[in-house]
Parts: C-alpha cells; structure tokens; sequence
C-alpha cells in the first residue's frame, strides 16, 4: 500500500486533551504539516501550518482565544473561517480582500481530533462507536511506515482474539481500537482507544504505554534497517502577492449571503436584538467596526454594525434602533420580521477599521452607536490591549447589551442620562490630551459626533487619531460639474448636467439603476469605473478605495475629468 | 551585592541565568563575552574565571561560579525568600538535581546540534539530533503522565523549579538544530506553561506564549 496525497479517509490527528485552551498544537497528516487550536468556544481549526505572508509555520504562533496571531509580523487569523483579520504593517486599514489560510475539515468525536486531506468524504463513525465512553490513549509516534505500523499492531492480537481489520488504516481486538495517523511515507503514530473507561486510568494508560513503546521500539529497529522511505511531498500553493499583500483597490459588492433569524429579543428600551445565524457551516470573516447590508422585505437595504467578538463566526448579532419615525427601515426589521426568517445580508465590510497598535483607545458610543464599539471592545478585551468604552445613554432602559459590555475585563463606563451640557465636558474629560499612538473611535448620533470631533480636535488630537463613521452623508454635494459618461457594455455615451446625478441620466435614458440610500452612503449603487478620474462624494469608500479610482457611487459622485468611462 | 553575568546573548545556558533572574527580579550586570565568532571563552582572561572555558560565569561580589546548573542553584538558594525555586527537603532536591544534570545531555546533543548548523561547529549532527530525540521522547513521556497525575512541572511540587528553568532553553531552541518537536506534544505544552511564569523574558528564537485563558 502507498499512499495517496489525496487519501479522502478521515484519521485522527490528536486527543482532544492536546488541545487545552489557548495552546497551538502541531500535526502532520499525509505530509502535510498542521496547526491545530481550540478556540475559547471550544471549536478546533485545522489550518495548514504557513502563515500567508511569509510561510512562517503557525504553530508557534499566539493562541488568541478568537484569533490566532503570527508569531512572525503579527497578521490575525479569525477562529473558523481562517480570514485574515489584521496586518500590523497597515494598521489604519481593513484587509479589504478575503485573505484566507487553507482549512482542513474537522471533527472531535471519541477523544479525538479527527481530520482528512480534503471534503470528498464526510465523517462517518467507524463501526461500533455510538454509545461508549471512549477512552483514548497516549498516543505513540513511531518512525515507521503506517502500513507496518498497522501490520505489527494486528500481531498484538491476543490468541483468542482475531484483530479485527477496520477501514482507515485502523484495527480492533475487543474492545481495544488502534487507529494509524498516517504522518508521512516514514512515519505514524498510533492512537489507541479503549471502549470502556478503566478501573484504574493511570495504571491502563501506562501499561498500554509500556506496551506500544516496546512495539515502537521494535518497529523502528526494522525501519532502521530498510531504506528510508521518500517522504510525501505536498504541493503547497504558493500564495499570490496579491493575496500576501495588503490590497489597494477597491472590492465592488460582495456576495449576498442567506441567513436565518436565530433569535430576535428586546435587548434595551428602544432596541431589538437580532442574531443571524448562518444556514450551514459559517458566516465570512469581518472585522472589528465592520457592518453589514441587511436587505429588507420591503427592498430597502439598511447597515448595521456586527457586535460580535473575533472568531465569533457561527451568528453575527446586531442591534436595530425601534425608530417610530423611522421611514421603514428598521421598522419593517422591527415589526414584521420573525425568528426563523431568512434575510439576505451582504458580505461584511468595514469602514472603521480598529488600530491594534495603540497605547490608549478610547471608545465613545451614543444610543445605538454602541454596536461597532462593543465589537471593538471585544476583539481588545481577547488581545489584552487597553481600553476605555464611555457609552451614553438617555436612560438606563435604553442602555443595550448592558450584560454584554460587563462581561467585558476592560474600562467600561456607563454614561446614563446626563444634561446635555455635561455631556460635553464628561466628552472632554474622557478624551484628555492627545498623545503619541492614541485613538478615539466614536459612533453615535451627529451632534455627538460633532461634539467628539470639535472636542478632540481643541484638545490637540490630530484628524489620524480620531475615527468615526457614517452611515449617513451629512455632506453637501456638489453637483455644480458636467461631464459625459461613457457605458461601456451599454454601448452609449450620455452627458451629465449640472444639477443632474449619473444616476438620474441614466434613468431618464431608461436604464434600470439598483439603488438604495441615494446619498452616497449605502453602497447599493456602486459600479466599476474603466476610464476617467472620478469626484468621490460618498461615505461608503474608505480613502484607499477612493484613491484606486477603481469604482464610484453613481448617485452623488461625479466626474473631475472630461469623461468617465463606466462598466454598466 | 553586585552580580555580574559574563554573557553570550545567544547562549542557552546564559539565558537560564537571565530568565531565572528576571523571575527573581534580580539586578545584575553583563559583561557581553564573544564566544562566537571571537572564541573569548577561551582567552587567558576568561580561563582564569573558568578553567573549564566554558559559558555562564557568574560573579557575586567576589564570588566566581561557573556552570549554568550551579548557579541556578546557587541563585534561587540565596535570593529567592519564597525558597520555591530550589526546595530544602532533600528528595525534591535530589529529584530538580536529577533534572539539572538532563539539562547537561541537552546541551551535548539538542545545543550541539543547534552550534553544529548555526555556528559551523564541528559536530556529529545526526548523533547529536538522535541524542535529543531520545532524552524529549522521555521527557514528553514524563510530562504527559505528569499531566494526568496533575503534576505540571517537571518535578513533584505544584511550582516550577530550577530544574524546569535548566531545561527550558535547549527544548526551545531545538528547530535550530533540525530538531522538530511536533512528535512531543506534551513537552510542546510544558514549553507554553514555563513561558507564562510571571517575570519570564525572552531571548532570540524563544517567543512569548501569548495569555493563558485564567488570565484573560
Ligand atoms: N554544563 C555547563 C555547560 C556550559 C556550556 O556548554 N557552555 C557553552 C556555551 S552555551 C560553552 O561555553 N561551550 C564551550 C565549550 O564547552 O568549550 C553549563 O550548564 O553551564
Ligand atoms: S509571516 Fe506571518 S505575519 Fe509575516
């Protein structure tokens, strides 16, 4: 028998008492080297062993909790999807593109950490293993090829006992399984289980040790005496320099993804809880400060920051405000949509990104704006970094996700009904003076952002330090411009007036045009520009996105070049 | 008291010293010694602290102590008040001792592998790795037992020791001897526990661990 790079059979790879909290273990299956760690959440990621930036084995990397972190430069990788979630060489920026290491398929069952080469073949029990408490053994590595490894364990088959041969690589004598990991050509390692847990664990665990180690020792004097056999050689792609990189262009709107209403709940006065779980496996990887575009029932789309801590992946959790104005966005959110719905949401996106390199962050959330903030307070709270999160609130009812935020180890300051005029001298206080590596984030209704920004501003804080986001465009546009667009796949060249928006050309030359917020700020309408410079007005794209000059938004954005040639 | 450490920074056996004095809060000065490639452990000046030309030495006031072992010992039995580092009772000394003389074989096999490829010494390297695949096999055995019998450490007491400190660097740096560590994944665990004693420090090639979940 040789084998296959390809072999589809799921072996063990570990016990799961290798992976205790915050540890990266290190495994090989079929020539290819793992890291393998177990999530705070108890959820275990197979991953191959390279980190995508430099190849660096990620097994002696840091076992965040929800992320694991390169012991190399420091890029982050989310629990679950393996999405890169930080580079700390552009710190200021969102990994725009979806940087994602290799996963392997996983499943602990029986004691073990099981895994295969790839999902041809989904993981099925090995005969007999339902309704036992399975005790697993020390595991052996031995220098040998698996197939006589396998062969020497079917000779310790007592007399009386015919070993009993199991598909994978695996043999059962009773109630005693041994199962061959095979690590490479040269090379095992047996993992034993026992179908009932002993009388005396330790004395068992040790006479089985003793037994397989002179079974080992056997085995490799034979190997020994053979030549060595070639180890397998995996073909590892190679990573883009696109994917190795930090990208600079703009990404046009992600998929959609389906999920379903999980739970719904009053989480503050004012405010519903919604989780939204993904149908099957995960949801993308996001990061702190992204949001997400919900597609409503009514055909509006609404964003709404992920609350979520890193490698939270299996539900996002958002926070919708019960507006009575509200023009039907969050209210149909509100009012007609049920626990197990499905809605449509967009990929995550993030226009508030999280510096992970500064000596004091200060969070400042009003109402509603706490959501981004909790997630951001989460992913440093894991990390260990400090943090100060002021939250302000009308009244203690409408303070949402209270029992979330004081579940948090950091600084955490409840801000509840103060007079308008405190507010701005609480803001001042809050901030303090600017120094080197600070940064203020701020997500909260315009006056106080207004407020946060005039403040910091006054107290020596430069425009760098102080983030925040819009999910409305305040800005006045200017549409005092007039250009001509070219369509290109539309085969049609219209001019643009003063006073007039692309997309309202467009319409009136009878082109159906998608579109949501209408001010720039949702996203909906973004197209792929080909040729001219573009006069961005928006909120939606960050600044590099805006400097690529690779897409615009067609309802506020113009051109500053004669002639904009547009993908439509 | 002035102690003095005569240094190579990237000797594993000085980096025993300066990591179980960073845990006592010690403070000492260096005197960096070029042992690579300048050879100064064995200049005239050097063989007249250490006959044996050998790295760390150690000076307290006007005592001169050489041997990586020694010294831990000697540090831990006069600065460290809590008297946890290096314990009285004579079957726990005699069983951290045990341990101390193992942290010798890993500098003759896992460290001389290491020197062998990164410091073009002439050794047997695929003698020197086999010699280290030995003593970690029994070492990971040993700890793996140790962590179902509730034992974390590499001796009895429910605390690390000088003997855990001696062993550390060499087990750490093996990689860079071509000695791979993924068949010892309870040595492996044992590595993450002694980088998270409170005061540990670290030299090139041993990283930091990163929190453990209590501490989170
Ligand atoms: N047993 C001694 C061994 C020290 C040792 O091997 N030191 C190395 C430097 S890490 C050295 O000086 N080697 C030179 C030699 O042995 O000639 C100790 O633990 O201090
Ligand atoms: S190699 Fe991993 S961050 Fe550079």
């Amino acid at each position: 028998m040789t084998l296959s790079l390809s072999d589809p059979t799921w072996y063990p790879i570990a016990s799961s008492e290798d992976l205790p909290y915050r540890h990266v273990y290190q495994g090989q299956l079929l020539g290819r080297e793992l890291a393998v760690w177990r999530a705070d959440d108890g959820n275990v990621n197979v991953w191959e062993n390279r980190c995508l930036h430099r190849g660096v084995r990620l097994s002696i990397g840091i076992n965040e909790g929800g992320e694991l972190k390169c012991q190399y430069h420091g890029w982050r990788y989310a629990n679950r999807s393996a999405g890169c979630t930080y580079i700390p060489a552009h710190p200021a920026d969102a990994p725009a593109r979806r940087i994602q290491n290799r996963t392997y398929p996983v499943r602990e069952a029986y004691g073990l950490i099981w895994s295969s080469a790839n999902d041809q073949q989904a993981f099925r029990p090995f005969a007999g293993a339902e309704g036992h408490d399975w005790f697993a053994l020390r595991p052996m590595p031995v220098n040998a090829a698996p197939e006589d490894v396998l062969a020497a364990l079917v000779g310790l088959a007592p007399d009386d006992q015919p070993a009993d041969l199991l598909p994978g690589l695996a043999v059962r004598f009773g109630g005693t399984y041994y199962f061959v990991q095979p690590v490479d050509a040269g090379r095992a390692v047996i993992r034993g289980l026992l179908r009932e847990r002993p009388a005396d664990p330790v004395a068992a665990l040790r006479h089985y040790n003793e037994l397989l180690s002179k079974l080992r020792d056997r085995l490799e004097r034979s190997a020994s005496r053979k030549p060595a056999p070639e180890p397998l050689q995996p073909a590892y792609d190679k990573v883009s320099a696109d994917l190795a990189t930090m990208p600079d262009i703009a990404i046009p709107r992600g998929n959609t993804v389906t999920v379903v209403v999980k739970r719904k709940w009053t989480s503050a006065d004012g405010v519903i809880g919604f989780e939204l779980a993904a149908r099957d496996g995960h949801l993308p990887t996001f990061q702190p400060g992204a949001h997400i575009d919900l597609h409503l029932p009514n055909g509006m789309t609404r964003q709404y920051s992920i609350t979520n801590g890193p490698g939270e992946l299996m539900s996002y959790i958002i926070g919708v405000k019960q507006e009575s104005a509200s023009k039907g966005g969050s209210k149909v959110l509100v009012e007609t949509v049920r626990e197990g719905d499905l809605l449509s949401i967009s990929e995550p996106r993030n226009n508030f990104p999280l510096r992970r390199d500064a000596t004091r962050t200060v969070l400042i959330a009003g109402g509603i704006g706490i959501t981004p903030l909790l997630s951001m307070a989460r992913f440093l709270d894991k990390s260990a970094l400090p943090y100060e999160l002021h939250y302000f609130t009308r009244a203690g009812e409408t303070t949402a996700f209270r029992s979330e935020l004081e579940a948090l180890h950091g600084k955490v300051i409840f801000h509840t009904g103060l007079p308008r005029s405190e507010i701005g001298t609480t803001i001042a206080a809050a901030l303090g003076q600017w120094s080197m590596a600070q940064h203020v984030y701020v997500c909260g209704p315009g006056p106080m952002l207004e407020t946060v920004r005039a403040t910091a501003t006054a107290q020596g804080w430069p425009d760098e330090s102080i983030h925040f986001e819009y999910f409305k465009n305040d800005k006045i546009i200017d549409s005092s411009s007039s250009f001509d667009v070219e369509l290109a796949r539309s085969a049609m060249t219209l001019h643009v007036p003063s006073g007039k928006s692309i997309m309202e050309v467009m319409r009136e030359a009878g082109l159906t045009v998608p579109s949501s917020c209408e001010q720039g700020a949702c996203g909906t309408c973004l197209t792929t520009v080909i040729e001219g410079e573009v006069d961005h007005q928006d909120v939606y794209l960050n600044d590099s996105e805006k400097r690529a000059n690779s897409c615009m938004m067609t309802c506020v954005s113009r051109a500053k070049s004669a002639r904009l040639v547009l993908d439509i | 008291m002035a102690i003095t450490l005569y240094d190579f920074e990237l000797s594993g056996n000085c980096y025993k010293l300066r990591l179980l004095m960073s845990i006592l809060k010690l403070r000492y000065d260096i005197v960096p010694v070029d042992f690579y490639p300048g050879r100064q452990h064995k200049a005239d000046w050097f063989l007249r602290l250490n006959p044996f030309g050998q790295l760390p030495v150690l000076k307290d006031d006007d005592l001169t102590l050489s041997d990586s072992g020694a010294i831990l010992a000697y540090l831990a039995r006069k600065y460290d008040d809590t008297g946890l580092w290096f314990p009285d009772d004579p079957a726990i000394t005699a069983e951290v001792l045990r341990w101390h003389a193992v942290a010798d074989d890993i500098t003759s096999t896992a460290s001389a592998a290491r020197l062998a490829l990164g410091f073009f010494y002439d050794f047997d390297v695929a003698k020197a790795q086999k010699g280290a695949h030995r003593i970690f096999r029994l070492m990971d055995e040993h700890l793996w037992f140790g962590e179902r019998e509730g034992r974390d450490w590499l001796c009895g007491p429910a605390h690390p020791t000088t003997a855990d400190i001696a062993c550390f660097p060499y087990v750490m740096l093996s990689e860079e001897g071509g000695i791979s560590r993924q068949d010892y994944p309870a040595l492996r665990r044992w590595t993450d526990r002694v980088r998270r004693i409170p005061g540990f420090t670290v030299m090139s090639g041993v990283f930091p661990a990163g929190r453990a979940l209590e501490e989170a």
